[in-house]
């Protein structure tokens, strides 16, 4: 066991509200591990709203979709950097509809501009070189981007300007209390590189594990606790989205959402206040995560994922 | 007639595709590509064992049957490596041999829009879902553009936004910004198009069974150059078909509308 005194990083659920406030302020950047539907913090994006932070400018690993739905849904984004934003066999309604309407800000990013900003971030530089980008307008209007000239040959260039998110908040299936992570599922997305980037790092894990455990097996550790601020608990934390090989993605889940936000997009006050509704009843009353979990099916529809995943 | 009920027009694309792809080959389709991940595991059971899978960070992944997403562990998470977006960097700079497109918008040099149907980027009129990895477009030797339908709406004369570049203006317009890939064909619902090597235009290459050359053209948003006698689009045989329903799609998502 570890020597008394070691600085336990494990916070409780009822402590995220004043560390999100503490750590992300109003207007502030705020970095979201995952990809589409996998290992997206879910539970921790609930948290950021029910903070009531507002003006938030988003960015993600290449791909976001519902989480980022949600929170533009919920009115707290002003600004994305965001490669892309779909529901993959749909579209994002809220960001769509909030784009369209001039209400946020959607910038004009691609993968390359997003990662190379977090590499630079996390190599301490304030850009990355990006030597492959040809005739897409998506250069042209990309905030994140300038030309520049090769310091050895004179050839030119492009910079990708390093993002440093004021807050990351990643999920992932196992950590111990001092804030090392585990992922278990195939991939780490963009994870470790917005872990380094980020100035604050929240972490929700589907599981807690012995240190000891660990150290078993350090290679698998997938983020160092030295880039990490906390770690919580939260069991199903992904929920709808996936958290393999623990539970799998609820499509159903996300699908309901998607056709009541594209009611509202297109239709008048009924719709709208339907969609106030779900945010409501899945984001801002549920106290706790298990209220939440029982709401969106409980322990049979949670099993259900479950199974789906084993079955892969 | 009675062949062209056995096969889907979602069956025909991948089964297009996959007579594109070589042994030896490395690509990768993004997400939402299960024709293009058809079309490649097609190809292996075909005529490329050795056909590698890499690029979207799943190499060569054993998906068991298609999703309509194919980028995350449920389609790809037995596979033979796992990589991160670190290495992006590394796959953008090399290019691929291939890669897969589909747009909101595709004009007539191969050109795709993902990002706004009118108005301006600032202030569009319909924002769409935008793109990852737009270097791909030109960094892979080649790519294919596969779209979910086919209509004046889609297949357009200039898109108002270059997401993914295809052959831009021209010749003269790719030499300028150092272009020197771009789309081999465009496979639709309904035909087969490649693109013309003088002016770098969409023309019409074969007609879906059916399909007829003048529904691809009405349906089609510019003027589509075709030979007096358009061929129709080759059928899989029986017995590459059983394969493609078998061994790649058992559950038909490809089959369904």
């Amino acid at each position: 066991m570890s020597a008394p005194g070691r600085q336990c990083k494990l916070v409780e659920p009822q402590d995220l509200g004043r560390l999100v406030t503490e750590f992300l302020p109003e207007g502030g950047l705020l970095a979201l591990g995952g990809l589409f539907k996998q290992n997206r913090p879910m539970a921790l994006v609930r948290e950021v709203l029910k903070s009531g932070r507002r003006l938030l400018r988003l960015v993600s690993s290449p791909g976001s979709g519902f989480d980022v739905d949600v929170m533009i849904a919920a009115g707290a984004v002003a600004e994305t950097y965001l490669a892309a934003v779909t529901l993959e066999d749909r579209m994002c309604p809220a960001f769509r509809g909030a784009a369209e309407r001039d209400e946020i800000k959607a910038h004009c990013v691609d993968a390359l501009s997003v990662v190379g900003g977090f590499l630079a971030a996390a190599n301490g530089v304030p850009f990355q070189p990006v030597d492959a980008w040809k005739g897409s307008d998506v250069i042209r209007h990309n905030p994140l981007v300038t030309e520049m000239t090769c310091p050895f040959t004179g050839r030119p260039l492009h910079a990708t300007r390093a993002i440093h998110p004021d807050l990351a908040i990643l999920h992932a299936q196992e950590g111990d209390i001092y804030g090392n992570i585990r992922h278990l599922s195939t991939m780490t997305y963009a994870d470790q590189m917005i872990a380094r980037a980020a100035k604050r790092v929240i972490v929700s894990v589907d599981r807690i594990v012995d240190t000891d455990d660990i150290v078993a097996r350090s290679r698998e550790t997938s983020i160092a606790c030295n880039y990490v601020d906390a770690v919580v608990h939260l069991p199903h934390g992904a929920h709808p989205t996936g958290s393999f090989p623990l539970y799998s993605i609820d499509e159903d889940h996300i699908a309901a959402y998607a056709t009541i936000a594209e009611a509202a997009r297109k239709g008048g006050d009924a719709e709208r206040a339907a969609l106030a509704d779900w945010l409501d009843r899945h984001v801002f009353a549920p106290e706790t995560l298990s209220d939440y979990l029982d709401m969106i099916g409980g322990g049979s529809r949670l099993a259900e994922l479950e199974r789906e995943a084993e079955a892969l | 007639m009675s062949r062209t009920k056995d096969c889907t027009p979602r069956e025909l694309q991948a089964f297009v595709l996959s007579k594109e792809l070589r042994d030896g080959e490395m690509g990768a389709a993004g997400a939402s590509a299960a024709i293009p991940m058809a079309a490649m595991m097609l190809a292996r059971l075909t005529h490329a064992p050795d056909l590698q899978i890499a690029g979207e960070m799943f190499v060569n992944p054993r998906p068991r049957k298609l999703y309509d997403s194919m980028l995350d562990d449920r389609a790809l998470g037995a596979c033979e490596a796992a990589e991160t977006f670190l290495e992006l960097f590394g796959h953008s700079h090399r290019g691929l041999d291939f890669f897969f497109h589909n747009g909101m918008q595709v004009d007539a040099h191969g050109n795709i829009n993902l990002h706004h149907i009118g108005g301006t980027i600032d202030a569009p009129k319909m924002r769409g879902p935008g793109a990852a990895n737009i270097s791909y477009a030109h960094t892979s030797r080649r790519f294919y553009i596969c779209t979910n339908v086919h209509s004046p709406r889609t297949l357009v004369e200039r898109v108002d936004f270059i997401t993914s570049p295809g052959y831009l203006d021209g010749p003269e317009s790719c030499r300028a910004a150092g272009i020197t890939g771009g789309p081999r064909l465009c496979v639709t619902p309904l035909a087969v198009m490649d693109f013309d090597p003088e002016t770098l235009r969409m023309r019409l290459q074969s007609v879906h069974p059916w399909s007829s050359v003048q529904e691809v053209r009405d349906k089609t948003g510019f003027d589509l150059p075709a030979a007096d006698t358009v061929p129709e689009t080759p059928l899989p045989d029986s017995e590459t078909l059983a394969l493609l329903r078998q061994r790649v799609d058992p559950e038909g998502l490809l089959r369904r509308a």
